[in-house]
C-alpha cells in the first residue's frame, strides 16, 4: 500500500499490544454490557419480584447443564492449547486441539439444543411466565454467541489446516481465542446465577 | 474484499486499479465511508425535518389538511388530515430519524470517520473492512426504519422513548409490524455503531503518528474518542432491552407485562442508562470539533486545553450516574429522586468549564467571521440556553411541572438543534474543501447561516414559555383543551418560523451540490489551520499521508512567538 | 510492539481448579438447609473466582500489559451502578 503503513514500529506507544487482540478486547467490553442488560434484568426482575419464582432446580435439568459447563470449560483448556501450539508453531497440536474445541463448542450447543426441545416438550417456554421470558432470553443469547464462536473457529480450523498460522503469525488464533474465553467466563456466571441461585 | 483482491491491491502498490464500485460503493477507505455517511445522513436529516413539518403543521393549525396532504394514504390522513395516530407516529419517527439516523451518524459516522485517521497522522482505521460493514450495516438499518411506515397499523407510534406498556402491547396501541421494525431497525444499527466504536478506540490508540501523544491529539479527537467509548459501553444496554421488547412483541415474553410480574419501569431505567450517555454521544463531538474551529477562527490556542480534556472526560464519567433525571415523574423511589438531582446538577460543571475556555479563547484573538466560525459561535450561544433550561429540570421539585412539557422541548432542541446541528454545520463547511476538493460560496454559506439561526430562535424560544404554562408534549390538538386555547398563536407562530426554518435550508442545498462541480478549487489549506489533514491534497489520496508524518507540538499553536505565520501545522518543525 | 518472551502458566492445574469448583458450587447448591444469603453469597463468590481464573491464564490478562486491564475493567463498575440502583425500587 502507501509507504506509511511501513512505518509502524514507529507509532507512538499504544495499549502495548497488537491491534487485533486490542480490538477483540475493545469488543468484548461492549459484550459485557450486553450481557449486564439481559442478566441484570434477571436479577432485577427475580430478586424483586414480589411473588416468588420457581425453583430453577425444578424446571430445569441440573446435572445435564453441569456437564455442559463442564464440556465448555474443556473446551476453553484444548482453545489455549491450540493457542500455545500456534505460538510454537507446531502445527500438528494446533490442528488437533482446534478440532477439538470446534466439537466441544458444537457438543455445548447440541446439548443446550436437547434441553430446549425437552423444556418446550414439557410446556415450559419464553411465555411461560417471567422465569421462562428470562431463561430462554439469556441461554439463547449465550447460544447464540457460541454458535457465531464455533462457526468463526471452524474457519480458524480450516485456515488452520491450510498452514495459514506460524509462529510469526498465530494473531488469528490468539484473538479467536480470547472470544471463545470470554463466551466461557458469560456461561460460568450465567449457569450459577440462572441454574444454581 | 476477498483474499483475491488484496493481494492484488498489495502487489499493484496502489488503489488506481480498482472498479467503480470498489472503489466508492464498497470502499474500505476511511474518507469515502465518511462521505457515504455525510449522503445517507443528511438525507434522514431532512426527513426527519418534514416530519416535524407535518407535525408542525397540525399544531399549528389543528383539524385542517395539510397541503398536498392528498397524496398520504387514509391510514395516515383522511382526506389531509393528519389522523392522531399517524401524529403519534410522526412525533416517534421525528425523533427517532433525527437521534439515530441523522446527528450520531453525522457527528460520529461522518466526522469520526473522516477526522480520525487523518488528524492523528494514520493511513487509515485500524479495521477498513469492518468500517465498511459499519456503514452497510447502518444503511440496512435506515431501510428497516423506512420500511415501517407501510406497515399495516402503522409505523411505531410509542416515542421515540418507546415506553412499555405502551410499545409493549399491540392490543392497546394497535401497532404491531410498525413497532417489530422499529426495535429490529434500532438492533441492527446497534451493532454498525458497537462495531464503528471498536474500531475508533483501537484506531485512536494504537495508531497515532510519531509524535502525537495523547495531549497533543486535537480536542475533536478527544472527544471522539471518548464518544467511541460511550458508545461502547451504552448501546449494548439498549440493544438488550430493545430484545426484550422485542421478544414481548412476538415471543410472548412477559418482560414488561405487568400482568405477569413484568416491570414497566425497569424498561425506563434501561432506556435511559443507555439514553443519558447517548445525549452526551450527541454532543461531545460538536463540542470537540467547536473547539478546533474556534482555535482557528480566533487565530489564538484554546483556552485551557488540558481542562478542555478532563471537562470531556468528566462529563462522560459522569454521564453515566445522572440517567434517572429523565425518570423523575415515573413514580421511582423518591431516594433516587434526590441522588440524580445531586449527580445532574454536578455534570454541569465540567460543561460550564467548557463554556468559559471557548470564551477565553475568543478574548482578544483575531476574530475571522467565516462561516464555520459563525456556526461555531452559535453552538457556544445556544448551548448555554439549552444547558441553562437544563439547570431547571434537574430540579426534582421544579420538574414535577416541567415534565412533558414543551419546556422539555425547548431544551432538547436548543442542545440538539442550537448545539449539535449547528456544529455539525460548522463542521461541513470547515472539512468540506478537503472532502470534496471544492471551496464552498462563502456568501452563500452566511446567507443559510443567518436566515436558519434566526428562524431556528423563532421556532424553539417561544417553546419555553409554552412550557411554562403547561403545554404538554406530543398532543395532537392543543386547542381540545381550555387552558391551551390562548397560546395557539404562539403554536401557530412557532409552525411559520418552522417552515420558514425548512426553506432556509434551501441555501445549504444548493450550494452543498453546486460547489461539488462548480466550486473553486480548494488549495491544500483553506483555513490556515494546525491540522494534519490540511498538510495532505484536497482530497487526499488513498493512504492519506506519503510518508507517516511526525508530530511536533500541539495542535492549537495559533500566533505562536516561534514563527512569523500565525498558524502551525503539528507537523511543522520549527527553525530556531 | 509486543514482546515475543512467551510464559505460558500451567493450563491443566487451572483446569483442575476449575472442575473442582464446579463440583463445589453444585455441591453447595444442593445443600438445601443452608441460609439463603449465605448460599447465594459463596456461589456468586465462586463464580466470580472462577471467571477471575479464565481472564487471568486462558486469557493471558496477567501477563498482559496493565494499560489492557483498564478495558477490562471498564464495563464493570457500570454494570454494577445499573443492578444496585434499579433494585432500589423494589423494597423486597
Amino acid at each position: 500500500m502507501s509507504h506509511a503503513a511501513a512505518d509502524a514500529h514507529l507509532l507512538e506507544p499504544g495499549a502495548g499490544v497488537y491491534h487485533k487482540k486490542l480490538g477483540m478486547w475493545v469488543f468484548l467490553a461492549s459484550e459485557v454490557m450486553f450481557f449486564t442488560a439481559l442478566i441484570g434484568s434477571y436479577i432485577i426482575l427475580r430478586f424483586g419480584a414480589a411473588e416468588s419464582w420457581p425453583v430453577p432446580s425444578t424446571v430445569l435439568n441440573i446435572p445435564v447443564t453441569a456437564l455442559n459447563t463442564f464440556i465448555l470449560i474443556c473446551s476453553s483448556v484444548s482453545m489455549v492449547k491450540a493457542y500455545a501450539a500456534a505460538v510454537e508453531g507446531d502445527q500438528k497440536r494446533l490442528r488437533l486441539w482446534l478440532l477439538v474445541t470446534v466439537i466441544g463448542g458444537a457438543t455445548f450447543v447440541g446439548v443446550q439444543v436437547f434441553e430446549y426441545t425437552h423444556l418446550i416438550h414439557e410446556h415450559f417456554l419464553p411465555s411461560s411466565g417471567l422465569f421462562g421470558s428470562t431463561f430462554y432470553t439469556m441461554t439463547g443469547f449465550h447460544g447464540f454467541h457460541v454458535s457465531m464462536g464455533v462457526i468463526c473457529m471452524t474457519w480458524v480450523t480450516i485456515q488452520a489446516f491450510r498452514g495459514r498460522y506460524t509462529r510469526e503469525n498465530y494473531h488469528g488464533v490468539e484473538v479467536i481465542g480470547l472470544y471463545w474465553h470470554f463466551v466461557d467466563l458469560v456461561w460460568i456466571i450465567l449457569f450459577t446465577i440462572v441454574y444454581l441461585i | 474484499m476477498t483474499t483475491a483482491a488484496v493481494h492484488h491491491e498489495a502487489a499493484a502498490g496502489g488503489h488506481h486499479e480498482l472498479s467503480f464500485v470498489r472503489k466508492y460503493i464498497f470502499s474500505t477507505d476511511h474518507k469515502i465511508i465518511g462521505i457515504q455517511f455525510l449522503f445517507m445522513s443528511l438525507f434522514f436529516l431532512l426527513v426527519g425535518g418534514l416530519l416535524a413539518m407535518m407535525m408542525r403543521w397540525q399544531l399549528g393549525y389543528p383539524g385542517k389538511a395539510v397541503p398536498g396532504g392528498g397524496v398520504l394514504p387514509e391510514t395516515m390522513a383522511s382526506g389531509g388530515v393528519i389522523l392522531p395516530e399517524f401524529y403519534n407516529s410522526l412525533v416517534t419517527m421525528h425523533g427517532t430519524f433525527m437521534v439515530f439516523f441523522a446527528i450520531m451518524p453525522l457527528l460520529v459516522g461522518v466526522y469520526g470517520n473522516y477526522l480520525i485517521p487523518l488528524k492523528i497522522g494514520a493511513p487509515d482505521m485500524a479495521f477498513p473492512r469492518i468500517n465498511m460493514a459499519s456503514f452497510w450495516i447502518a444503511f440496512g438499518a435506515g431501510i428497516i426504519m423506512l420500511a415501517g411506515f407501510f406497515a399495516t397499523g402503522g409505523h411505531a407510534a410509542a416515542g421515540w422513548t418507546s415506553y412499555a406498556p405502551l410499545s409493549a402491547r399491540s392490543d392497546l396501541s394497535g401497532v404491531h409490524m410498525g413497532q417489530v421494525l422499529w426495535l429490529v431497525g434500532l438492533i441492527v444499527l446497534g451493532l454498525s455503531s458497537i462495531l464503528g466504536s471498536m474500531n475508533y478506540i483501537t484506531t485512536v490508540v494504537n495508531l497515532r503518528a510519531p509524535g502525537m501523544t495523547w495531549f497533543r491529539l486535537p480536542l475533536s479527537i478527544w472527544a471522539l474518542f471518548i464518544t467511541a467509548i460511550l458508545v461502547l459501553l451504552a448501546m449494548p444496554v439498549l440493544s438488550g432491552a430493545l430484545i426484550m421488547l422485542l421478544f414481548d412483541q412476538t415471543l410472548g415474553t412477559h418482560f414488561f407485562d405487568v400482568s405477569a410480574g413484568g416491570q414497566p419501569l425497569m424498561w425506563q431505567h434501561l432506556f435511559w442508562f443507555f439514553g443519558h450517555p447517548e445525549v452526551y454521544i450527541l454532543i461531545l463531538p460538536a463540542m470537540g470539533i467547536v473547539s478546533d474551529i474556534i482555535a482557528n477562527g480566533s487565530r489564538k490556542p484554546i483556552f485551557g486545553y488540558h481542562s478542555m480534556v478532563f471537562a470531556i472526560g468528566a462529563i462522560a464519567f459522569l454521564g453515566w450516574i445522572v440517567w434517572g433525571h429523565h425518570m423523575f415523574q415515573s413514580g421511582m423511589n423518591p431516594m433516587l429522586g434526590t441522588s440524580f438531582m445531586i449527580s445532574t446538577m454536578v455534570i454541569a460543571v465540567p460543561s460550564a468549564i467548557k463554556t468559559f475556555n471557548w470564551m477565553g479563547t475568543l478574548w482578544r484573538g483575531n476574530i475571522h467571521f467565516h462561516t464555520p466560525m459563525l456556526n461555531a459561535l452559535a453552538f457556544v450561544s445556544m448551548f448555554v440556553i439549552g444547558g441553562l433550561s437544563g439547570i431547571f429540570m434537574a430540579s426534582t421539585p421544579v420538574d414535577i411541572f416541567q415534565h412533558d412539557t414543551y419546556f422539555i422541548v425547548a431544551h432538547i432542541h436548543y442542545v440538539l438543534f442550537g448545539g449539535s446541528l449547528f456544529a455539525i454545520f460548522g463542521a461541513i463547511y470547515f472539512w468540506y474543501p478537503k472532502m470534496f476538493g471544492r471551496m464552498m460560496s462563502e456568501r452563500l454559506g452566511k446567507v443559510h447561516f443567518v436566515l436558519t439561526f434566526v428562524f431556528y430562535n423563532l421556532t424553539f424560544f417561544p417553546m419555553h414559555f409554552l412550557g411554562m404554562t403547561g403545554h404538554m408534549r406530543r398532543i395532537y390538538d392543543p386547542t381540545q383543551y381550555e387552558f391551551l386555547r390562548p397560546y395557539q398563536g404562539t403554536n401557530r407562530l412557532i409552525t411559520v418560523g418552522a417552515f420558514l426554518l425548512l426553506a432556509s435550508q434551501l441555501p445549504f442545498i444548493w450550494n452543498f451540490f453546486w460547489s461539488l462541480r462548480k466550486g473553486a478549487k480548494a488549495p491544500l489549506n483553506p483555513w490556515r489551520d494546525n491540522g494534519l489533514e490540511w498538510t495532505v491534497p484536497s482530497p487526499p489520496p488513498h493512504g492519506n499521508f506519503a510518508t507517516t508524518p511526525t508530530v511536533h507540538h500541539g495542535p492549537y499553536e495559533y500566533s505562536s512567538p516561534l514563527t512569523t505565520d500565525d498558524y502551525l501545522p503539528q507537523n511543522q518543525e520549527v527553525r530556531p | 510492539m509486543e514482546s515475543t518472551e512467551h510464559k505460558h502458566p500451567n493450563y491443566m492445574a487451572v483446569w483442575a481448579v476449575l472442575f473442582v469448583m464446579t463440583v463445589i458450587e453444585v455441591g453447595v447448591a444442593m445443600l438445601s438447609h443452608i441460609p439463603r444469603a449465605l448460599l447465594v453469597l459463596v456461589l456468586l463468590g465462586l463464580a466470580i473466582w472462577k471467571a477471575v481464573l479464565v481472564a487471568m491464564y486462558f486469557m493471558h490478562l496477567k501477563f498482559e500489559p496493565r494499560r489492557l486491564l483498564f478495558v477490562v475493567l471498564a464495563p464493570l463498575p457500570l454494570a454494577v451502578i445499573l443492578v444496585v440502583i434499579v433494585l432500589q425500587e423494589f423494597p423486597g
